[in-house]
């Protein structure tokens, strides 16, 4: 069993959640989360501001904006799968949330040593012996 | 290129310090979420009430393994409170990561 977590944006959840029941991967969780990429400025919340008021403004809000450790908010979504459809999982959450640009999100593998199904008590090796 | 998971469970108060001197130190990339929970000391009891559900902030950060010392270093300096640090300082987890992905391009690694 693998775990995937991606963090994703907030509109994303749904469309990412429809994608992957459609491929036979209905079960996740989903968090809040805060966070920052690899570019320390939040390159979105300066384009909004680039948009509406023409340039960054240069009082307190700038300020703060330069400060460059501003977290961005975002949905972190796990879903626990077997060996063989991490690939088809993993492919399924790219698409729906590649939009091209920076903040699109982040996606991690990680090995899951066991599970178990409280209801049953049985230990669960393949994930999908529900 | 062996890549691992760090989870620190860290007081609210000093989450901000620390994401500071990560971005400082160069470890940009970082998740926070809000987190409740308790520790070996069970919690806080006072008097009869027991609060064992107490405040944190986890921190996510991916990172080579290579770094993973230093990163350490940085969280375990900033997170403590006092000289020798107080229970419910925190706590710091490694996880194994397989594979990683940046959605916006498509390509792996980190």
């Amino acid at each position: 069993m693998k775990e995937i977590m991606a963090f994703i944006r907030l509109n994303m959840v749904n469309p990412t959640k429809h994608a992957l029941a459609k491929v036979g991967y209905p079960s996740f969780t989903c968090s809040k989360a805060v966070g920052r990429g690899k570019k320390p400025l939040a390159a979105e919340a300066i384009q909004v501001i680039m948009d509406n008021a023409g340039s960054v403004p240069a009082d307190e809000i700038g300020e703060h904006l330069s400060e460059g450790i501003r977290l961005v908010p975002r949905r972190s979504f796990s879903l626990i799968v077997d060996d063989e459809q991490v690939a088809l999982a993993v492919k399924t959450i790219i698409q729906v949330n590649q939009t091209g640009t920076p903040g699109d999100g982040r996606l991690f593998v990680m090995p899951v040593a066991e599970g178990y199904n409280i209801r049953t008590g049985e230990r669960q090796i393949k994930e999908l012996d529900r | 290129m062996i890549m691992i998971m760090i989870r620190a469970v860290v007081r609210p108060e000093k989450s901000g310090l620390v994401l500071s001197e990560l971005l400082d130190a160069g470890y940009v990339g970082v998740t926070k979420e809000e987190v409740y929970g308790r520790g070996r000391q069970k919690g806080i009891i006072v008097g009869e009430v027991h609060y064992d559900e107490l405040p944190k902030e986890l921190l996510i950060i991916i990172a080579e393994d290579a770094d993973k010392e230093d990163i350490i270093k940085i969280i375990m300096r900033n997170a403590k409170t006092g000289e020798n640090g107080n229970f419910g300082d925190g706590r710091i987890f490694i996880t194994p990561v397989e594979e990683a992905y940046t959605i916006s391009s498509g390509k792996a690694g980190l």
